[in-house]
């Protein structure tokens, strides 16, 4: 998949980006087109994510490159700031405060006073259902609530475009659900462009079906998650099976046309087979297992994670 | 540029930082010196016999000579570092606020801070001394001049430190050396490299007015207005060094 030109203005628009600190490579030639709606930006912990919302926002610099957002550069360009609401991955609550006190400083900061910004406050924390909580101090709050607070507070100067760093790590299942249903309703209901990062496709597929892949500071794939998931499907696959009569099932597997390799393990009783297509094994496995007269006890792949896509989809 | 939204801006942060500086961790500090400065005063108003001279000297060397760029060291050198590195300086990196107009919040409310702090300090060690002697009008006199001091000091002795955490990776040990090496030490040397101290300017100053005490017969002083001008330039120059470099970094 390769970077798209035409479609919808894009919100974003990153060409030839690169960001290194010292001798470490934040972004390297990082192209990205981010079009209106929830993007889910998809990669391991130090792929780039971060770097890239710091250029966004323009906190910092890039080295290469260019990137325009809503149309304008960002660096030293506070004015974009008012049609951005961010969301960062680490904690940025001012300690000593309130979640009110902070509402009102991220207000005040926006120009919004008063009984204009009261209303607002509390239109937004009833959105986060935070109400309860809006007087005690943040240090308080559970690592939901403050994401919930740091939403919050993104959301409080209603911004054309949100973005949430991470917003979903550490927390609970139940929060995660509720975070993922409101992200959900940003856009749905309040009209929001979101950008939202996570290092799970799972959670972002809960949420949107357009993605982008982040690996090693470029964005190796980005489009419809389906299309995605069909490069998943497509990349090779280490499958371990364990079970008795094993030996027989490799013979078999050996004469398949999509086995790459087979190689047992510690033992007779556990194969790693290398496959080219992973459909046309698990379809063709249980007539395989019958024919040797086998019994498969455990079966499961070694590489069934982002991490082998993004290595697939960078040819390494 | 829309001048409400600046000012806007630097009054919101003014007050959230000021509340910060003044009822936070670093409150204990100023409620420390203040207990040291009482003890030290107190004892020595007991033992004096000339009050004027004395409390004068001790309010010199002791809280405008002293304390003064420690107090403004402790509150200013790290206010900026501290929340690049705590990452709260987020919502102020985020805000449709020109970096350089965000300094000038962080500014203001370390005048008011080290202000505040300097006065009840000096206050206290006013009254620890002179309300043993009776506190006259000529003791008034000498508390208004040093308050005068104290608060232009404050205005010059933030601008530096606050220049000082943006320009360094670990402001606090260059504050200390600043305050306790170059001001401390390199500023109480004779002769003309003294002239490269905040305090020698201050002190200046304080010679025109004070009429009690060494200081009112220092023979070192500059000029009053070269003192003023070069008091006034070097914060300006300060300030706009320290915004400039603000609005240039990086926040990773």
């Amino acid at each position: 998949m390769t970077v798209q030109d035409s479609g919808p203005k894009p919100i974003i628009h990153a060409e030839a980006l690169s960001k290194w600190y010292g001798e470490v490579i934040g972004l390297n030639n990082f192209a990205l087109r981010v079009t209106p709606g929830i993007t889910g930006i998809v990669g391991p912990n130090g792929s780039g994510k971060s770097t890239f919302f710091k250029l966004v926002l323009g906190l910092i610099k890039p080295n290469a490159g260019s990137i325009t957002v809503l149309g304008q550069r960002p660096w030293k360009n506070p004015d974009l700031h008012s049609s951005i609401g961010f969301c960062p991955d680490y904690e940025s609550l001012p300690a000593d405060s309130t979640g009110r006190e902070y509402l009102t400083l991220i207000g005040k900061l926006h120009m919004m006073h008063g009984t204009a910004l009261s209303k607002r406050i509390q239109e937004t924390v009833r959105l986060v259902d935070m109400g309860k909580a809006l007087d005690r101090k943040t240090e308080g709050y559970s690592k939901g609530m403050k994401q919930r607070m740091k939403i919050a507070g993104a959301l409080l100067h209603d911004p054309e475009l949100l973005i949430l760093d991470e917003p979903l790590s550490g927390t609970d299942p139940l929060v995660r659900k509720d975070l993922m249903d409101l992200i959900k309703r940003l856009h749905k209901e309040h009209g929001h462009d979101i950008i939202v990062s996570s290092h799970v496709l799972f959670e972002i597929e809960r949420m949107t079906h357009n993605v982008a892949l982040v690996y090693m500071g470029r964005a190796v794939a980005s489009g419809d998650i389906s299309e995605i998931r069909n490069l998943m499907d497509r990349h090779p696959h280490n499958i371990v099976i364990e079970g008795e009569r094993i030996t027989a099932l490799a013979k078999l597997l050996l004469d398949q046309d999509y086995a790459v390799s087979v190689s047992f393990n510690d033992n007779k009783n556990s194969v790693t087979v290398q496959v080219s297509r992973p459909d046309d094994f698990f379809n063709g496995l249980p007539s395989l297992i019958d024919r040797g007269q086998c019994s498969v006890s455990k079966m499961y792949s070694l590489d069934d994670n982002l991490e082998a896509v993004f290595k697939y989809l960078v040819g390494r | 540029m829309d001048l409400k939204r600046v000012l806007d801006g630097i009054f919101a942060l003014t007050l959230h930082s000021t509340k910060k500086l003044l009822f936070g961790k670093k409150a204990i500090i100023t409620i420390l010196v203040a207990v040291f400065v009482a003890a030290v005063m107190g004892y020595a108003g007991s033992q004096s016999h000339d009050a004027l001279d004395d409390g004068t000297n001790l309010m010199d060397t002791l809280i405008l000579f002293f304390f003064m760029p420690v107090m403004a060291m402790i509150f200013g050198s790290a206010l900026i570092r501290d929340e690049i590195d705590d990452k709260s300086i987020t919502h102020v990196a985020t805000a449709p606020l020109d970096r350089a107009f965000s300094y000038l919040g962080y500014y203001l409310p370390l005048v008011i801070a080290v202000a505040v702090s300097m006065v009840a300090i000096s206050s206290v060690g006013v009254f620890a001394f002179f309300g043993q002697h009776g506190f006259g009008s000529e003791a008034l006199q000498i508390y208004v001049e040093f308050l005068a001091l104290v608060i232009i000091g404050s205005f010059v002795y933030s601008s530096l430190f606050l220049a000082i955490g943006v320009m360094f990776n670990k402001p606090v040990m260059v504050g200390l050396f600043y305050a306790f090496i170059w001001e401390g030490y390199i500023g109480s040397l004779p002769g003309a490299i003294q002239n490269a101290s905040v305090k020698h300017y201050l002190r200046s100053l304080g010679s025109e007015w004070v009429d009690f005490g060494d200081i009112s017969r220092w023979d070192q002083a500059s000029s009053v207005w070269g003192s003023t001008a070069l008091l006034l330039g070097l914060t300006v120059f300060l300030l706009v060094l320290g915004a400039y470099l603000f609005r240039e970094k990086e926040l990773a």
